[in-house]
């Protein structure tokens, strides 16, 4: 076994970043650059294809189409009527996706409403709760007549003012978890329900109960970050590459796109690759220098009067010698005994 | 190799004393060459700053063009002048200190709370309390704050507000502050306030930052160039030099003639202004300097900066000797490790001989040749370089000795590196034996093709001779083809069967194949086999026999796919048609088994073997495709027109759907674009229609087909394409709708539903386009193209970031991943340490 073991070992000095590297840029080249929606399948859309690689190497705060893959508690996941109650909880309802029509009145001030019955009802809503989020907006007095509901600003204030919280107030949220702009239910293979959003929220979605809390899955780093730690976002930042590869018919070994994910993460945050990120908090000057901004990272180490150690493979290219990884890692040494005995020779 | 090590490179801002110290000349003239075109004294390209005309001898160190290393001369600025890159930090340095006592706005306490956490920007000196990372934010912010800081906690004075107008110029409460001003602010400023601010002043003085000397490059940085008519052209910084000099002269005499402070003033900012585009001509709020024809100046920053800039195009690119490069061209009877170089090639590179007296009368063969091989150069022990001529032969003949170098042509056997560009991954560059052939062109193995992602269309690939016994060794032991089958990628082979070989081999290996002795003597013998395999029946060869004649001898594999069960048992091939599945593009698993079984000589000469055997079975069995083959008869069109007829109807049902409203809009979507989308899918499923059709129409006697079937070439879209109908085509994911109101041509009818009037195309290439098709078609042609480039230029600039941000990573002796900071990555590479090439070994031995 050790002997196996040792046949399949890596060597020592191998410059396995850059393979790591060209092991993700070259199928890279061969990917689709368009985001296409496939027609009629009814989950969530995705970024895919090259978009997606270089948006998890620009390490993005706000991903282009967050997504979250809920799993529910083993107790319930095969109950589709109750997971459909968890499914309600979550899609962000707004005051304006309720009303079918509204009119803005501005000498008075005051906003109508007409509620739309259907859409209340198809999320299980009142008129009572639409009430109560407009006027956690502020500053508006509630009414409600029937299917009218109006909203007159108790503040004197200008035209500016009074859009404003219009604006606000057709925003409010009526129900459901901040930025979940979409659930969908799915059913998977083995008969049970899962939930598909798109617009993600961790924090908020470990407080609802039902969900199985060790079990949500999204595709942004940053807010996998935030609720389970950076860990989980280096295995989330590998496993979105890879899967982005692996759709695209394109096959990649996981230690490749492990090694970005730890090199994005290994400092205990998100950095990107580039300039802002990885690439710009070199320590060698003429490594910085020879990537990016050539002569603002020049002017600041001749400021703090910088040094550059030259230990890294840009600088050694620059000045001319021979690189520190691969078969340039490895020393010759020469016993003193040795000398001595080719000396008496 | 190396007899001296540069340790470190310190960066700093050069002192005016430094300057004058380093400068040989003051330059006071602001011209270049007197009428004789002799260099003037005291002027731009005084002698004593270095020499390029080949006559003349640097005065100040003797040297001639080519020995001279060129030396600094300096300008004296009349008046100060602010250094346009390092405007930033003096507003910030003059925003935290106080402008009466130059003291830092910080008080006692406070200096005393940053000080541990600064010093550690800043050399060590005195032993100070370790800062805990919540000190160090704390201090950090309190720096970040010093410029909010209104009163001066040393002296008391009320601070003014200091502002800076790009790029040069500073006001203190609305009031321009001088350059000279600022100099003797900036000046007093203390050393050990500086080093709170993290400057080290021991490097950099921040009075530096204002220049009073400016140094003048060597004129070797700045060569003239003379033109065909004998005109000199001087170097665009000479140009600028120029300016700076008769600015500064002008500034002079005005001062001395006592003029008034206004035209001095303007004299003085004129002089900032050509200072500031001699240092970046890009500087922004400035307008750009430019030459006599309007060409913008490219000055100091536009020399370093961006990818023709001196450090990514001069210092991070070398340019090599010993280096060919010529068209490819595949030829089968070449291992994957050799390639063949032509003879004009093979002749005008060379590789050294180092002479000692074991192989000096071997290496003198060489130099005693008149013809090829011979010997070109002959390096003597002082390391001058001598031309062979047939004259002087004889005489270097009894010249050389132990210690001499010899240049000696290229050999077969010789080792060289191929490349062709893009190098996307390391096996794009690969070591290969030369074999020198006639003609013009280089040769490689036909499997060898993949990993350096090249067809033989023209394209070209570089060739370089490693020159070094460590650079050989390397090449040898390395990068050889043979040991680089597997990728790193996924550790998949990467050298495998192709196209024509994949069909021949399917003749040979197909079920009921059988040669007569004739065909399989030939067959055999071109791979040098000379004992035909056991006879079946009546005396004829089975192909599967003749096969398994290639595979090692005590070989068992076995496969099961869709097209079929291979099975391999004692080194024959007992069950199965091999085909890609199996030593094709992929998985290549009976690739990836020999070389882990049998090593890397045993599955070159597999693949060198099966490549001959395949191709010389395609020959026999006469792989060929003509016209007919994707000729279709009347019947078959006429049920292709039934099958468009029926998407047709299924589309318009689709739109009377629509406008009665009873479309019901997909998720996220409004009608319209699920209507849209349902249109698209439904056109889509025509293409899929045609594919079935096609498949079911055509049988494996239709060579098109059987390529296809077998993974040789081509896909079935394709032959649908040819024979039936091109379908739709997209621009931007969508049908094409751009062009006239309501219609993209003008000869269409206004909102048309008909399919064909946004890019379905129904005629095939073999019947040929409609005008109306060929422009969609085009239109989508067009898209491609460009979506292509545009994928490629992304791409690229996604891997030049990756490898940058990476190049710097190594695995260490246990096996853990670290930077060149030696900061820990990975504690052990992967999680298990495994080599990257044997990740599908990895995974069979955990089965």
């Amino acid at each position: 076994m050790t002997q196996g073991k040792k046949a399949l070992s890596a060597v020592p000095g191998e410059a396995i970043g850059t393979v790591a590297a060209q092991s993700i840029g070259e199928p890279s080249t061969q990917m689709m650059l368009r985001v296409f929606h496939s027609a009629g399948v009814s989950s969530v859309i995705q970024t895919r294809g090259l978009p997606r690689m270089i948006e998890l190497a620009d390490a993005r705060k706000r991903p282009r189409s967050p997504i979250m893959h809920i799993y529910l508690e083993d107790s319930i996941k095969n109950n589709y009527e109750k997971v459909r109650s968890i499914w309600r909880k979550l899609e962000e309802v707004k005051v304006s996706n309720l009303i079918s029509s509204y009119a803005e009145d501005f000498r008075t001030g005051v906003m109508t409403l007409t509620a739309d019955r259907e859409r209340l009802s198809f999320y299980e809503l009142t008129m009572k709760n639409i009430h109560s989020s407009i006027e956690k907006v502020g500053d508006v007095e509630v009414s409600i007549e029937g299917d009218e509901i109006k909203v007159k600003t108790s503040k004197k204030a200008g035209i500016k003012a009074i859009r404003t919280k219009f604006v606000n107030v057709l925003s409010a949220r009526v129900s459901g978890v901040h930025g979940i702009n979409k659930a969908v239910i799915q059913q998977e293979d083995d008969g049970s329900f899962t939930i598909a959003t798109s617009g993600s929220n961790m924090l908020e979605l470990m407080n609802i109960e039902g969900v199985d809390k060790d079990h949500i899955y999204c595709n942004d780093p940053f807010e996998v970050a935030r609720a389970y730690g950076i860990e989980a976002a280096r295995n989330i930042i590998a496993n979105e590459i890879i899967t982005t590869i692996n759709e695209e018919g394109l096959t990649v070994g996981f230690r490749h796109v492990a090694l970005v994910a730890d090199t994005m993460t290994f400092t205990g945050a998100i950095k990107s690759v580039g300039r802002h990120g990885v690439a710009g908090e070199k320590s060698s000057v003429l490594a910085k220098a020879a990537y990016e901004e050539t002569v603002k990272h020049l002017v600041s180490a001749s400021i703090f009067g910088e040094s550059d150690p030259l230990n890294g493979v840009a600088e050694n290219i620059l000045i001319g010698k021979q690189v520190t990884v691969g078969t340039g890692y490895v020393k010759l040494m020469v016993k003193k005994e040795d000398i001595k005995k080719l000396k008496e020779k | 190799m190396q007899a001296e090590f540069i340790d470190h490179i310190r960066f700093g801002v050069i002192s005016p004393e430094e300057i004058k110290r380093i400068s040989v000349a003051k330059l006071v003239i602001p011209d270049t060459y007197n009428e004789d075109g002799y260099p003037i004294d005291g002027g731009l390209v005084d002698q004593r700053l270095g020499v390029i005309d080949p006559g003349l001898k640097c005065k100040t160190c003797g040297g001639r063009a080519k020995t001279c290393p060129g030396h600094f001369g300096h300008i004296d600025l009349v008046r100060p002048v602010i250094h346009p890159e390092y405007a930033k930090i003096i507003y910030l340095l003059l925003q935290s200190t106080c402008y009466k006592c130059n003291r830092i706005l910080l008080n006692d306490d406070q200096i005393t709370a940053i000080k541990p956490v600064v010093s550690d920007l800043i050399v060590k000196e005195e032993e100070l309390p370790e800062a805990s990372a919540e000190h160090e934010n704390d201090s950090m912010d309190l720096l970040k704050r010093i410029k909010n800081i209104k009163k001066c906690p040393h002296c008391g004075a009320e601070q003014p507000k200091i502002k800076l107008e790009r790029p040069t110029f500073f006001y203190m409460n609305g009031e321009r502050l001088k350059p000279d001003e600022i100099l003797s602010w900036l000046s007093k400023i203390s050393n050990d306030d500086l080093k709170l601010l993290g400057i080290d002043p021991t490097i950099t003085r921040p009075e530096w930052f204002v220049l009073t000397a400016l140094l003048v490059p060597p004129v070797n940085v700045r060569p003239s160039i003379t033109l065909e008519s004998g005109e000199r052209s001087e170097d665009d910084l000479t140009h600028k030099l120029v300016d700076i000099m008769r600015i500064n002269q002008r500034l002079e005499q005005d001062i001395d003639a006592g003029a008034p402070q206004i035209i001095i003033d303007d004299l003085w900012e004129l002089l900032q202004y050509q200072v500031t585009t001699y240092f970046n001509n890009e500087t922004p709020g400035v307008p750009v300097a430019r030459h006599r024809s309007t060409r913008p100046l490219k000055t100091l920053v536009q020399r370093l900066k961006g990818k023709e800039g001196r450090l990514r195009y001069n210092l991070s690119g070398k340019r090599v000797n010993f280096s060919a490069r010529t068209v490819i061209v595949s030829d089968p009877n070449l291992t994957v490790d050799q390639v063949g170089v032509p003879r004009k090639i093979a002749e005008s590179l060379t590789i050294p001989i180092n002479l000692t007296q074991w192989n000096f009368e071997d290496a003198k063969k060489y130099l005693e040749s008149t013809e090829y091989p011979t010997v070109l150069n002959v390096i003597t022990k002082e390391g001058i370089r001598k031309r062979v001529t047939d004259i002087n032969r004889e005489e270097l003949l009894k010249e050389i000795q132990p210690g001499y170098v010899l240049e000696r042509q290229l050999v077969d056997g010789d080792i060289v590196l191929m490349n062709r560009q893009p190098t996307l991954h390391r096996i794009s560059i690969m070591a290969h034996n030369i074999k020198v052939l006639p003609g013009k062109v280089i040769r490689i193995h036909v499997s060898a093709a993949y990993p350096y992602n090249a067809d033989y269309d023209g394209d070209e690939m570089n060739l370089h001779v490693p020159q070094s016994i460590e650079a050989r060794a390397e090449a040898k032991f390395l990068m050889q083809p043979r040991d680089l089958i597997l990728s790193p990628r996924d550790g998949k082979p990467v050298m495998f069967v192709e196209e024509d070989e994949l069909s021949g081999l399917y003749h040979l290996t197909k079920e009921d194949s059988y040669y007569t002795k004739d065909e399989a003597t030939l067959m055999l013998s071109e791979i040098g086999i000379y004992e035909l395999p056991k006879p079946s029946k009546n005396g004829l060869y089975g192909g599967r026999d003749i096969f398994s004649l290639v595979l090692p001898k005590d070989l068992d594999f076995e496969n099961k796919s869709k097209r079929g069960h291979v099975v391999i048992k004692n080194g024959r091939l007992v069950e199965g048609s091999v085909g890609k599945n199996e030593v094709g593009e992929g998985d290549g698993k009976l690739i990836l088994k020999i070389f882990s079984d049998y090593g890397p000589r045993a599955t070159r000469d597999f693949l060198f073997d099966m490549a001959k055997l395949s191709l010389r079975a395609a020959y026999t069995a006469g792989v060929t495709i003509s016209i007919k083959d994707y000729y279709m008869d009347e019947a078959f069109n006429k049920a292709k027109d039934e099958m468009i007829k029926g998407v047709n109807s299924k589309v318009l049902d689709l739109y009377s759907k629509y406008k009665e409203g009873k479309i019901e809009p997909l998720p996220g979507y409004t009608k319209k674009e699920t209507l849209e989308l349902e249109v698209m899918a439904q056109l889509e499923e025509a293409r899929s229609l045609s594919d079935n059709m096609l498949s079911k129409h055509l049988d494996n006697t239709n060579n098109a087909k059987l390529m296809v079937t077998i993974g040789a070439r081509g896909n079935m879209l394709y032959l649908v394409a040819i024979s039936m109908l091109l379908g739709q085509q997209a621009v931007r994911g969508r049908r094409t709708t751009r062009g006239y109101s309501g219609r993209v041509l003008p000869f269409f009818r206004k909102n048309d539903k008909n399919p064909e009037v946004k890019g379905f195309i129904t005629s095939s290439f073999f019947s040929g386009l409609k005008p109306d098709e060929l422009f969609m078609h085009a239109m989508g042609a067009r898209d491609s193209a460009v979506v292509k480039y545009v994928a490629i230029t992304q791409s690229g600039y996604l891997q030049r970031r990756l490898i940058n941000a990476m190049q710097d990573f190594y695995i260490d002796e246990n096996l853990a991943v670290k930077d060149a900071n030696n900061s820990l990555i990975e504690t052990i590479y992967g999680g298990d340490g495994v080599d990257p090439t044997k990740e599908l070994e990895n995974e069979k031995a955990k089965e």
